[in-house]
C-alpha cells in the first residue's frame, strides 16, 4: 500500500515539478502569474492524442510535437498581448487579468474544436513491473523516466547553455541583461515559449494515464500555484521540490482520504506554511 | 465647476430613473429580462467588495468564497434552523465579514501574485468545503428549494410585507440594497478612511510611518470586502432559491475581478457599470452561447490591450467618475513649473543661509 | 538631555550582522549625523528604531521609554518619523491630499465618527485643513496644492516629503540622505530646511548622509558606523581628525567624499 501511494507519488511528483518549473520560469522572468499553464498542459494533451491516436503516428513525434505547438502559442502570447500590456501597465493587475483572458480564451477554443468529452490514448508500452510488492504500469514508469530526463534537460539548459545564462540574467536583473547586449525581448519570447511548451510536454506525457478533457485546464492551473507557493515564485529549486511535495501528499491522501479531503488538507497546510513562511520553503524574503 | 455637477447630478438622476422605474416598467411581464438585471445588481454588490481590496493594492481571486459563505449561511438558518431570511441576511453577510477578518489577520501580509494566488485557492478551499460538510451542506447535492423572502417586522410593525414570488418585489429588494451599498462606500472613498485605503495602495511604508495603523486599515478595508460578498451571495441563493458547491467558483471570483477592470479600477461606479454592461452582453450573446465564454475572454484580452483604465476613463469618466488622474499631462505641468522659481516659498529661510 | 537612547543594538540578517552592539545617543534639539561607508548598516539602524525590522537584541529609549519592538505607527504617535532613501510621497495623489493622510495623527474622531461625519469629524478637517495650508505654506509649495505629486520637480518633491514628515508634530525626524542627488544650490536650500525644523519646530533630527561636505556643516555631532558597528562619535572636527575614520574611509576607494573635505 505504502509502496503503491510512493509510486504513484513519484510518477505525479515528477510531472508536477515539470508543469510547475514551466510557471516559475515564466514568473521569474516576466513577473507574470501565466492562468493559462493548465490550458497549455491540457492543449500538450490534445497533440499527442490526435498524432498518436487520431492520425497513428510515433507517440515521441507526437510528444515532440507538443513543443513547437506550444512553444508558438507561448510566442504569440508574449508577442502580441503580454509585451505591450507590461510596457503599457500600470499596475500590476493589469497583466493578471491579461492571463485569466489567455486561459479562459485557450479553454474555449479547445472546448468548441475538442468538445467536452474525455479523450484518452492506447498504451505505449504495456505491462506492469512489481517492485517491492507494488505495480507500477509501464507507462507510468515512462512517465517516471521522460520527467526526470526532462528535468534534467532543462536543468542542463539554464546552467550551461547560452541563452539558459542570459534568461538567468534576465531573471536577475533586467536593465543590467540590456547593458550586457542581451536581445531582451528575444530571451523573454524565449522564456515565454519553454515555460509554455514544458506545460505542453507535461500534458503530452501524462496523456499517457489521465483522461485529456477540454476543462482539465483549470485544476492543474490551481495545483501549479499552489506548487509554486510551496516552493517559492520564480525559483527554480522551489518549483521542483514544490511540485513532488504536492505530487507526493497527493499520491498518498487519494491513498489513505477522499480526493476533496486531500485538497482540503493541502490548502490548509499552505496557509499555515505562508503565515510562517510567506516566500515559500526556498524562496527568497520579499518587501 | 458647478456646471460640472450640474452634468454629474443630471446623469445620476438619469440613471437612477432608468434603473428605478424605466426597467421595472419595461421589464414587468418579462421576467426573464428582470432577473438578468437582478442578476447584475447583485453581481455590481460583490464587486464593490473587490474593487476595494483593489483600492488597498491587493489582487482579489477570491469573493466567490465569501459569496459562497454568504448563501451557505442564508440558506442553512432558513432550511435548517428556521430563521427568516431578514435575519439570516444580516448574519450571512456578518459571517463572511468575520471569516474574513480572521483570514485578513494572515493574508493580508502577502502582496502581488502570493496573495491573488491564496485568493484564488480560498475560492477552492470553500467549494471543498460545501461539497465535504454534507451534515449542513448536502454535500454536492446542494440545497434546494430556499423560500423567497418572507414579511419583515420589527417590534410588531410590518415594514415590508410578504410578496411571495413576486420578481418586481425581488426586482426593488436588489436595487435598494445596490444603492445602500453603493452609497456607503461612496462615503467611505469620499472620508479620511477612503485616504487611506489608497495611500496603503501607493506605500505601505509611507502609511505606516504616518502613524497610520495600516494593519487595521487592511483588515477593515477586506472584512467589508467580504461583508459585501457574503450579502450578495445570500441575496443570490434566495433569488435562485437553491445553493451549490459549484454555484460560487473560481472562474466567478474571476469575473468579480473582470467588472471592475471593465468599469476601470480607478472609477468607484467602475465595478457597477462593469458588471451591467458585461451582464447584458451576456444576455444579448446568449444566441451564441457555444462562444459566450470565449467572447468573455476575447473582451477581457482586447480591455487590457487598448483599455487598460476601463470603460469610465472614456469620455463618461469625466462627468461622471472623479476626476483623471493628470498623468499623461506631465509634460505640460512639468514646464509649468521649471519656468517657477522655487524660492519663493523659503526667502527667510534662504538668507540665513 | 537624551531624547533617544540605543543600547547594545545588534541585528543580524542570517548570516550577516548589519548592526553589531551599537550604543549612541541623541539629545533634546541636537543635529545628529550616522555616516560610514556604503552598508556600515545607516538605514537598518533608522529600520530599527522605527520598528521595520526588529532588533536581534539591544534596547531602544525615547524620553525614558523603551519603545524596541513597538509597531511602527505607535512610534509615530510618540514622535519619531523617518524619511526615506528614495524620495518617498503619495504619488498618484495631489499635494494637498498627501499631506492631509499625513496628518492622520490630528483626527480625533475614531472611523465611525468619519464615516457619518459628525460634528466632531468636521472639525477635524477643518483644523487638519488648515494645518496642510500651513504645512505647505511652510515648505514653499502652495502653489501646487493641486497638483498630482509624481509631477513635481525633485526639490519640490523633497519639499513635500519633509511636509509630510512634519505633519505629525515629530519630536524627533530620522532622515535619510536628505541630500543626496542635489545640486550645491539645492543642498543649501535643503540645509536651511532642516536647520529650519530644528530652530522653528524644536525638532531633534537624527541624518543619515554621504555629502560630506553638508554633514560637516549641519551637524552638531557625528557618529561614524562601518561593518555595523560605531568607530568614533564627536563634533564634526573631530572626527575629521579621527584615524579609524579615515582608514574607514580611505579603505574604501569608491566612497571618496570624505577626503575631499579632510
Amino acid at each position: 500500500m505504502v509502496i503503491q501511494m510512493i509510486l504513484n507519488g513519484l510518477m505525479l511528483g515528477l510531472s508536477y515539478a515539470l508543469i510547475a518549473l514551466g510557471l516559475t520560469l515564466i514568473f521569474a522572468i516576466m513577473n507574470i502569474l501565466n492562468f493559462a499553464h493548465g490550458q497549455m498542459y491540457m492543449l500538450g494533451g490534445f497533440v499527442v492524442y490526435y498524432f498518436y491516436y487520431v492520425f497513428g503516428l510515433n507517440y515521441f513525434f507526437a510528444l515532440f510535437m507538443c513543443i513547437p505547438t506550444l512553444a508558438l502559442i507561448g510566442v504569440i502570447f508574449e508577442k502580441f498581448f503580454f509585451r505591450r500590456v507590461l510596457t503599457l501597465g500600470r499596475r500590476e493587475e493589469s497583466s493578471m487579468l491579461l492571463a485569466m483572458g489567455t486561459a479562459l480564451l485557450l479553454e474555449n477554443i479547445a472546448l468548441i474544436a475538442f468538445g467536452y468529452k474525455e479523450q484518452g490514448v492506447p498504451p505505449l508500452i504495456h505491462g506492469v513491473i512489481k517492485i517491492f510488492g507494488g505495480y507500477l504500469p509501464a507507462d507510468r514508469a515512462f512517465i517516471i523516466l521522460m520527467s526526470v530526463l526532462l528535468i534534467i534537460g532543462l536543468l542542463v539548459f539554464i546552467y550551461k547553455t547560452r541563452p539558459g545564462r542570459a534568461l538567468r540574467a534576465l531573471a536577475q536583473d533586467k536593465e543590467v541583461t540590456y547593458l550586457m547586449g542581451v536581445d531582451v525581448n528575444k530571451i523573454t519570447m524565449l522564456g515565454f515559449a519553454v515555460g509554455a511548451a514544458l506545460a505542453g510536454l507535461a500534458g503530452g506525457l501524462l496523456a499517457l494515464t489521465f483522461p485529456i478533457f477540454s476543462g482539465s485546464g483549470t485544476p492543474i492551473t490551481i495545483k501549479s500555484f499552489l506548487m509554486i507557493m510551496i516552493g517559492g515564485a520564480g525559483v527554480v529549486p522551489g518549483a521542483i521540490i514544490g511540485g513532488f511535495l504536492l505530487g507526493m501528499v497527493e499520491s498518498f491522501g487519494y491513498g489513505l482520504i477522499s480526493g476533496s479531503m486531500t485538497y482540503l488538507i493541502i490548502f490548509a497546510m499552505i496557509i499555515l506554511l505562508l503565515i510562517f513562511r510567506p516566500q515559500g520553503i526556498m524562496g527568497k524574503p520579499w518587501g | 465647476m458647478n456646471q460640472k455637477n450640474y452634468a454629474r447630478i443630471v446623469l445620476v438622476a438619469t440613471l437612477l430613473f432608468i434603473y428605478l422605474i424605466v426597467l421595472p416598467i419595461i421589464f414587468r411581464n418579462q421576467r426573464y429580462l428582470l432577473n438578468i438585471v437582478i442578476t447584475a445588481s447583485l453581481l455590481s454588490c460583490a464587486s464593490l467588495g473587490v474593487w476595494i481590496t483593489f483600492s488597498i493594492g491587493r489582487i482579489n481571486i477570491g469573493q466567490g468564497a465569501f459569496a459562497g459563505i454568504g448563501g451557505y449561511t442564508t440558506a442553512i438558518l432558513i432550511m435548517k434552523a428556521g430563521f427568516s431570511f431578514w435575519q439570516s441576511f444580516l448574519l450571512a453577510g456578518l459571517l463572511a465579514a468575520l471569516i474574513g477578518f480572521l483570514f485578513g489577520l494572515v493574508i493580508l501580509r502577502l502582496k502581488g501574485v502570493y496573495f491573488a494566488m491564496l485568493t484564488l485557492s480560498l475560492t477552492e478551499t470553500f467549494r471543498l468545503i460545501f461539497l465535504n460538510a454534507e451534515g449542513l451542506t448536502n454535500g454536492g447535492n446542494g440545497i434546494m428549494g430556499i423560500p423567497r423572502p418572507g414579511a419583515l417586522s420589527i417590534a410588531g410593525i410590518t415594514i415590508i410585507p410578504n410578496f411571495g414570488r413576486s420578481n418586481i418585489f425581488f426586482y426593488y429588494l436588489s436595487a435598494t440594497i445596490l444603492i445602500i451599498v453603493f452609497l456607503a462606500v461612496w462615503r467611505l472613498y469620499k472620508s479620511r478612511i477612503g485616504w487611506i485605503f489608497k495611500a496603503i495602495r501607493i506605500s505601505e511604508d509611507l502609511t505606516r510611518s504616518c502613524g497610520i495603523n495600516i494593519v487595521k486599515y487592511r483588515i477593515m478595508a477586506y472584512s467589508i470586502c467580504c461583508f459585501l460578498g457574503g450579502i450578495a451571495g445570500s441575496l443570490f441563493t434566495v433569488f435562485y432559491q437553491n445553493i451549490f458547491p459549484a454555484s460560487f467558483q473560481v472562474n466567478d471570483s474571476v469575473y468579480f475581478m473582470l467588472y471592475c477592470f471593465l468599469g476601470g479600477l480607478d472609477y468607484l461606479a467602475g465595478p457597477i457599470l462593469g458588471a451591467f454592461v458585461l451582464t447584458g452582453a451576456f444576455e444579448v450573446l446568449r444566441f451564441i452561447q457555444k462562444y459566450q465564454e470565449g467572447i468573455y475572454a476575447c473582451i477581457m484580452i482586447a480591455l487590457m490591450l487598448w483599455l487598460p483604465n476601463g470603460l469610465m476613463s472614456l469620455n463618461l469618466g469625466k462627468v461622471f467618475g472623479k476626476r483623471k488622474e493628470k498623468e499623461l499631462e506631465t509634460t505640460e505641468a512639468d514646464k509649468l513649473l521649471k519656468s517657477y522659481n522655487p524660492d519663493s516659498g523659503r526667502k527667510s529661510l534662504k538668507k540665513e543661509g | 538631555m537624551a531624547i533617544l537612547e540605543v543600547e547594545n543594538l545588534t541585528k543580524r540578517f542570517g548570516g550577516l550582522t548589519a548592526v553589531n552592539n551599537l550604543t549612541f545617543h541623541v539629545d533634546k534639539g541636537e543635529i545628529l549625523a550616522v555616516i560610514g561607508p556604503n552598508g556600515a548598516g545607516k538605514s537598518t539602524l533608522f529600520n530599527l528604531i522605527t520598528s521595520y525590522n526588529r532588533p536581534t537584541s539591544g534596547k531602544i529609549i525615547f524620553e525614558g521609554e523603551d519603545i524596541t519592538g513597538m509597531p511602527t505607527h505607535k512610534i509615530a504617535k510618540l514622535g519619531i518619523i523617518r524619511t526615506f532613501q528614495e524620495t518617498t510621497v503619495f504619488k498618484e495623489m495631489d499635494v494637498f491630499h498627501n499631506v492631509q493622510v499625513a496628518n492622520h495623527l490630528h483626527f480625533k474622531s475614531n472611523d465611525l465618527e468619519e464615516f457619518f461625519n459628525s460634528p466632531r469629524a468636521k472639525a477635524d478637517h477643518l483644523e487638519v485643513e488648515r494645518r496642510t495650508r500651513e504645512l505647505l505654506n511652510y515648505f514653499g509649495i502652495e502653489q501646487y496644492k493641486d497638483e498630482i505629486a509624481s509631477n513635481l520637480p525633485h526639490g519640490h518633491l523633497r519639499a513635500l516629503e519633509m511636509a509630510i514628515a512634519m505633519s505629525a508634530d515629530p519630536k524627533l525626524a530620522l532622515l535619510d540622505e536628505p541630500f543626496t542627488g542635489m545640486n550645491a544650490e539645492e543642498t543649501d536650500r535643503a540645509m536651511e530646511m532642516v536647520r529650519g525644523i530644528r530652530d522653528q519646530k524644536g525638532v531633534t533630527v537624527i541624518l543619515v548622509e554621504h555629502d560630506m561636505r553638508a554633514v560637516m556643516r549641519i551637524s552638531d555631532r557625528i557618529v561614524v558606523m562601518n561593518f555595523g558597528e560605531k568607530i568614533a562619535e564627536g563634533k564634526p572636527a573631530e572626527i575629521q581628525q579621527n584615524e579609524a575614520v579615515i582608514e574607514a574611509y580611505l579603505g574604501k576607494e569608491e566612497e571618496g567624499e570624505l577626503e575631499d573635505v579632510l
